[in-house]
C-alpha cells in the first residue's frame, strides 16, 4: 500500500507536489503564527466589548440579577449631573491642551532646533522626563506643589507673608482645582509633543533653511511662513492625539482632587471608576465606557481622514 | 510630503539664522522652563532632612542637620520594593507576552498576505482604537471567571491584549519593508517557513523588536487604573499602587516625610532615564513617526 | 547559533507558560486564614490594636497561617464591595463596620452565620447589635466609635471660652476664635466624608433621629425641611470662616495638624482620634471631648449621638472552610490581651480599662447614649453612598444652591433604592 501510494506521488510532476505539500505547511504555519494575537484580542478585547454592549443595556449591580433595560442608562446619563460634568471637563481639557500645550510645545521645540547651542542641546532630555515619571509620582508632585498650608506654593506665601496667595486653595476651589491638574498635566505632557515637534521640524531640509536664510528671514519669519506649514501636518496629528488622550484623561485628577470639589475635576473615566467600582453600577459604568469608546471614535477618524490626505507617514 | 524617520535625524548644526541677542533671550528662557521642569523633583530635598516642627516654622531654612529618619519613616510607608518587583514582573510580562505575538502576527500580515489574512489584519488593527476604559467592567469580570483577579498575570495579559495591534502594525510595516532575496535564497536551499521566519527574518527585525520591548516596559512602568481595579492584596501592589496608597494614608501634613516619600517614588524612574534617556527618546519618536 | 536562535525562541514561549503556571499552582500546607482589614499592623499609635491582634493571633495559633491584608481607607470598602459583587476572591474574614452594608452582603448570601458561637462572647450591647442582621449574628465589634466634638482646652482657657453646650453658643465661640485668628473648625473636606460628622448632627439637632431614619426608610424625602436647613447651616458656617480659607483642598490629615498644632479650636470627627490627639508626640496641645451641643427649638436631643463600629470583622461564606480557626480569630479580636493594646478607641470588652483621659471622655459620653444613628455612608446602600458625600462637599461652597443639591441627592436616592412615600 505504501509503496503503491509512494509510487503513485512520484508520477505527479514535481512543481505541483512541492506546491501543494507547502501550501498545507504554509496554513498550519499562518495559523500557528496568527493564533497568540487573534487569542488575546478575541479573549481579553473582543469578548469584553461585546459584555460591554450588553451590559450597558442592563441594570446590573453584581449582587442581584441583571435586567435587561434598553437604552435606560444612557438616558440617565445625560440627567446625570455627575456624568454631564465629566464629559464637560474632558472637552474642556482637550480644547485647553490643544490651545495652550500644542503651541507652547511647539514654541519650545522650535526654540531648541533653531537656537541649538551648547547650553540648549541637553535640555530636550530635561524637557522630556517629566513624561517618562508614571502618572501617581506625577500627581505626587502636583500635591506636593498645590497642597494647601502645608505645600510649595503656600508655605512660600507663607515666608513672604502674601496672605493672598496662601488664602488661595488650588486644589479646593472648583474654578481653581481643573487649571491646578492641568498645569500638572501641561508640566508632564509637553514633554513628549516637544520632542515630536522638534523630530519634525529638524527633518526640514537644509536647503530650505539656507535660501530663507539668503533672503534675510528672521527667525519669527522663518517660523511662520516656512516652519509651521512644512509641520502643520505633524501639529494636527499631535492634537488628535492629545484630544482623543484627553477623553481617557483619569490618574491625574484622580489621585490629585478624587475628582472633586464636588464633580468640579471629574472627568468620565473617574465616573465610570466611580459607578462601576464604588457605586456597582456595572450598567451605567458599561455605558459610560461606550460613550468613551463613541468620542475616541470620532477623532480617530478625523485623524484617519487627515492621514488618508496627506499619504501614509512612513 | 513623506516624512523620514526620526531614529536616523542627524543632529546637524545650529540654524545660522539668528542674532545674538535673541539666542542669549531664548537660551535664558529655555534655561527657565528647563528648571521648571526639574525644580519639583529637587524641592524636596530642602525639605527632607528637617522634622514636622521645624518644617512647619522654617520651611526654607537649609537644614541644620542631616537627618535620615523621614527617609528610613517613608520608606516603611511606601514599601516600594516589593511594589518595584512587581511592576518589573509585570512589564517583563507583557514583553514576553506581547512581542512574540505582534511579531508573529505582523510577519504574516506582511509575508502572506491574501484575502483572508488582510480580513484578520483589520480585525487586530481596529483594536488599536478601543481605549481600556471602555472595557473595563467586563474585563474585570472576565478575569474573575479566569480566576486572575489580583494576581500579576492579570495585569499583563489584558495588557498584551491592548499593546499587540499597535506592535502588529510596526512589526507588519517594518517586515514589509524588508528585501525579499534572503528568504527567497533561503526557500531554494529548502529552508522551512518556521526557518526562514526564526532564522532570517526574525533577526532582521531586530530593531522592531528592541523598540516594542522598550515601549511596551514603559507602558507597564506606567500603568495606573488597571493595577488600580485589579489588585486587592498589598502583596500584589505594583510600584504605582504603592505610591497612590502612600498619598491616601499619609497627607502632606508631615511634609519632611510626604518630600522624602517623594524622593523614593520618583527615584527608579529617574535613574532608569538617566541611563536610557538616548534610547526612551530615539524610540518613543520612532513609534510615534511610524505608528 | 542558528539553533540557539530557535532555543532562545522556545525559551521565551516556555517562560510564558510558566508566568501563568506559577501563579496558578499554590502549595497547600497549613491552613490558610485570610483577613482583609484597614490599617497596616505598623508603629503608628492609630494601629496598635490591629498590631497586637494580628502579631498576638500568629504567635498563638501555630497551626493557622495568618494572612491579613491592610487594603487602605477607600481601599478595604471597594474592593470588599467587587469582591460581594462578583462573588469570588472572598476572604475568610474582613473588617467590617455592620449595619445594612454587612445586611446587604448577609441578604446576598455572602456571608456566614455564626450566631451561635458569638452570642456568648462578653461586650457591649450597641456593639453586638452593629453585627446583627435579621436576628443573626455574623461577626464581632471590639471597638465603637462615636462622633463629638474635639476641643483644645488650652486655647478656650486663653480667651476665656466655655465648651459650647447649644449651637448658638458654639457659633459665639466660633466668632471668638476667628476674631483671635484661629480656625474654629478643622475639617479636611478634600477627603469628602470628613464633612458627615457634622452634617448628621445638625440634621439629628433641626429634625431629631426621624429625620434620617425616615428618609433612608423611605418615608420622607432626603431634601426635606431638616437636611436643607443643617446644610444651609453648615454653608453659612462655611462662609463665615469657620472651616479655615482652604477646607476644601486640605486631607483629613492636613485638618488633624491643625488641631495638633493649636491652630484650629474644635474638630468635629469620630472618636478614633483619641489615641493621636492624647498623644504628646503627635500634638503638645491639651485636647477634650465633649459631646456635640443641641439646638435650642430643635427635635434633636443631647443623648442622640452618631457612632458605629470603629473595628469590627464579619465572617464570610468562605468561613466554612474552617469554622473553627474564624471563630478563635473572633474570639481573640474580642480578648482583653488584644483589646489592651489599642491606645484610643472607645473599647465594648469589659475588663479594658481607657488607655488615656480623652478615650475615658468618650467612653463616659458613649454610657450616656440612649440613641445611637450609624454613619449614613455607611449605612445607606453602597449604590447611593459615594453620590452622598460628594453632595455634603459642595455644602461648603459658598456659592452652591444647597437644596438644588439635595434635590438631585433625592433624585439618584429614589433611581436606586425607590420613590418616598
Amino acid at each position: 500500500m505504501v509503496n503503491k501510494n509512494a509510487k503513485a506521488y512520484s508520477m505527479i510532476p514535481e512543481q505541483f507536489r512541492i506546491k501543494k505539500k507547502r501550501d498545507w505547511n504554509a496554513l498550519v504555519f499562518k495559523a500557528a503564527l496568527l493564533a497568540p494575537a487573534i487569542l488575546f484580542l478575541v479573549v481579553f478585547m473582543y469578548y469584553p466589548i461585546e459584555e460591554t454592549f450588553r451590559l450597558s443595556m442592563t441594570r446590573s449591580t453584581g449582587l442581584g440579577p441583571t435586567v435587561f433595560i434598553g437604552f435606560q442608562n444612557y438616558v440617565r446619563l445625560f440627567q446625570s449631573e455627575e456624568f454631564l460634568m465629566g464629559l464637560k471637563n474632558v472637552l474642556l481639557w482637550a480644547f485647553w491642551s490643544v490651545v495652550i500645550q500644542i503651541p507652547f510645545s511647539f514654541f519650545i521645540a522650535f526654540s531648541l532646533s533653531v537656537f541649538k547651542n551648547r547650553i540648549t542641546k541637553p535640555l530636550r532630555v530635561i524637557y522630556y522626563l517629566a513624561n517618562v515619571l508614571p502618572s501617581a509620582i506625577t500627581a505626587m508632585l502636583g500635591r506636593f506643589v498645590f497642597a494647601p498650608r502645608h505645600g510649595v506654593i503656600p508655605s512660600l506665601a507663607n515666608k513672604f507673608n502674601w496672605q493672598w496667595l496662601a488664602r488661595i486653595d488650588f486644589l479646593g476651589n472648583p474654578d481653581l482645582a481643573f487649571w491646578s491638574i492641568f498645569t500638572v498635566a501641561t508640566w508632564a505632557y509637553c514633554g513628549f509633543y516637544i520632542i515630536y515637534l522638534m523630530a519634525n521640524i529638524e527633518q526640514i531640509p537644509k536647503d530650505i533653511q539656507e535660501s530663507a536664510q539668503l533672503d534675510g528671514a528672521t527667525p519669527w519669519q522663518y517660523a511662520r511662513f516656512i516652519v509651521l506649514p512644512m509641520t502643520s501636518y505633524a501639529l494636527r496629528i499631535v492634537s488628535i492625539l492629545c484630544i482623543v488622550g484627553s477623553m481617557k484623561i483619569f490618574d491625574l485628577p484622580w489621585l490629585m482632587t478624587s475628582g472633586g470639589p464636588g464633580y468640579a475635576t471629574s472627568t468620565l473615566g473617574i465616573v465610570l471608576y466611580k459607578n462601576g467600582f464604588v457605586n456597582w453600577q456595572y450598567g451605567r459604568a458599561a455605558a459610560i465606557g461606550v460613550v468613551i469608546f463613541l468620542l475616541s471614535l470620532f477623532f480617530t477618524i478625523i485623524q484617519f481622514s487627515l492621514q488618508r490626505k496627506e499619504g501614509d507617514v512612513l | 510630503m513623506r516624512k523620514q524617520p526620526a531614529i536616523s535625524v542627524a543632529m546637524g548644526r545650529a540654524f545660522p539664522i539668528r542674532s545674538k541677542i535673541s539666542e542669549i533671550l531664548i537660551t535664558i528662557i529655555l534655561i527657565i522652563l528647563a528648571l521648571a521642569v526639574i525644580l519639583p523633583l529637587l524641592l524636596p530635598f530642602m525639605f527632607v532632612f528637617k522634622t514636622r516642627l521645624e518644617y512647619n516654622y522654617h520651611p526654607w531654612s537649609w537644614p541644620t542637620e542631616i537627618r535620615w529618619i523621614n527617609f528610613v519613616e517613608a520608606w516603611r510607608a511606601i514599601q516600594i520594593g516589593q511594589g518595584l518587583l512587581n511592576t518589573f514582573y509585570v512589564c517583563l510580562g507583557a514583553i514576553v507576552c506581547t512581542v512574540p505575538a505582534a511579531a508573529m502576527a505582523g510577519y504574516i500580515f506582511a509575508r502572506y498576505r491574501s484575502k483572508v489574512t488582510e480580513v484578520i489584519f483589520y480585525f487586530i488593527l481596529a483594536g488599536y482604537f478601543v481605549p481600556v476604559q471602555m472595557v473595563l467592567i467586563p474585563l474585570y469580570q472576565l478575569c474573575g471567571l479566569l480566576n486572575i483577579t489580583d494576581t500579576l498575570p492579570g495585569l499583563f495579559l489584558p495588557m498584551t491584549a491592548f499593546g499587540i495591534p499597535f506592535w502588529t502594525i510596526i512589526y507588519r510595516s517594518f517586515f514589509a519593508g524588508l528585501p525579499n532575496e534572503l528568504a527567497e535564497a533561503a526557500r531554494i536551499d529548502g529552508a522551512g517557513h518556521t526557518n526562514i521566519f526564526v532564522r532570517i527574518m526574525l533577526p532582521l527585525a531586530k530593531p522592531a523588536t528592541v523598540l516594542a520591548t522598550l515601549l511596551v516596559f514603559m507602558g507597564a512602568w506606567s500603568d495606573y487604573l488597571l493595577s488600580l481595579i485589579m489588585i486587592n492584596s498589598a502583596k500584589n501592589y505594583t510600584m504605582q499602587l504603592r505610591i497612590a496608597q502612600f498619598m491616601n494614608q499619609y497627607g502632606v501634613d508631615h511634609m519632611p516625610r510626604y518630600a522624602a516619600a517623594t524622593i523614593i517614588a520618583a527615584a527608579p524612574t529617574v535613574i532608569l532615564y538617566i541611563f536610557g534617556h538616548r534610547w526612551i527618546i530615539q524610540g518613543t519618536l520612532a513609534g510615534a513617526l511610524k505608528g | 547559533m542558528l539553533k540557539s536562535k530557535k532555543a532562545v525562541f522556545m525559551a521565551l514561549l516556555l517562560v510564558v507558560a510558566m508566568l501563568v503556571g506559577v501563579f496558578s499552582a499554590t502549595a497547600a500546607s497549613k491552613f490558610k486564614l485570610v483577613v482583609w482589614g484597614r490599617d497596616l499592623p505598623d508603629d503608628d499609635p492609630a494601629h496598635a490594636y490591629i498590631k497586637a491582634l494580628v502579631n498576638g493571633f500568629a504567635a498563638k495559633n501555630p497551626d493557622i497561617e495568618l494572612e491579613y491584608l491592610a487594603l487602605g481607607d477607600p481601599g478595604l470598602m471597594d474592593k470588599t464591595k467587587v469582591a460581594m459583587a462578583n462573588n469570588r476572591d472572598l476572604p475568610h474574614i474582613f473588617q467590617s463596620w455592620g449595619g445594612s452594608v454587612m445586611g446587604g452582603y448577609a441578604d446576598a448570601g455572602r456571608l456566614y452565620d455564626l450566631t451561635k458561637e458569638l452570642k456568648d462572647i462578653p461586650g457591649s450591647a450597641a456593639a453586638q447589635q452593629a453585627m446583627t442582621w435579621k436576628g443573626k449574628i455574623y461577626g464581632v465589634a471590639p471597638f465603637f466609635a462615636i462622633a463629638g466634638v474635639f476641643v483644645n482646652e488650652d486655647v478656650f482657657a486663653k480667651y476665656n471660652l466655655e465648651v459650647p453646650t447649644t449651637i448658638a453658643e458654639m457659633e459665639k465661640v466660633a466668632d471668638t476664635l476667628l476674631a483671635n485668628g484661629i480656625q474654629p473648625f478643622a475639617v479636611g473636606a478634600r477627603d469628602k466624608w470628613p464633612v458627615l460628622a457634622m452634617y448628621m448632627y445638625f440634621v439629628n439637632r433641626f429634625g431629631g433621629m426621624e429625620a434620617f431614619d425616615n428618609a433612608q426608610a423611605r418615608k420622607a424625602r432626603f431634601d426635606s425641611e431638616p437636611m436643607v436647613k443643617a446644610a444651609e447651616l453648615y454653608q453659612e458656617w462655611s462662609k463665615r470662616g469657620y472651616f479655615g480659607p482652604t477646607p476644601l483642598g486640605e486631607a483629613y490629615g492636613d485638618a488633624q495638624q491643625l488641631m495638633a498644632t493649636g491652630k484650629a479650636g474644635m474638630h468635629v470627627t469620630g472618636s478614633w482620634m483619641c489615641a493621636q490627639y492624647a498623644d504628646p508626640s503627635f500634638t503638645d496641645q491639651k485636647i477634650g471631648f465633649y459631646p456635640f451641643p443641641v439646638l435650642e427649638g430643635g427635635k434633636g436631643k443631647a443623648t442622640d449621638f452618631m457612632g458605629q463600629t470603629d473595628i469590627g470583622f464579619a465572617a464570610t461564606r468562605m468561613a466554612r472552610e474552617n469554622k473553627e480557626a474564624v471563630v478563635r480569630f473572633m474570639k481573640y479580636a474580642m480578648s482583653v490581651e488584644a483589646c489592651s493594646a489599642e491606645l484610643g478607641r472607645i473599647c465594648s470588652v469589659p475588663g479594658v480599662k481607657a488607655p488615656n483621659r480623652l478615650t475615658e471622655m468618650a467612653s463616659a459620653a458613649f454610657t450616656k447614649a440612649e440613641a445611637i444613628q450609624f454613619w449614613w455612608d455607611q449605612d445607606l446602600p453602597p449604590t447611593v453612598t459615594s453620590p452622598l458625600t460628594d453632595t455634603l462637599q459642595q455644602f461648603l461652597l459658598p456659592n452652591a444652591n444647597v437644596k438644588r443639591l439635595l434635590t438631585n441627592y433625592e433624585m439618584v436616592v429614589e433611581e436606586n433604592v425607590g420613590p418616598a412615600k
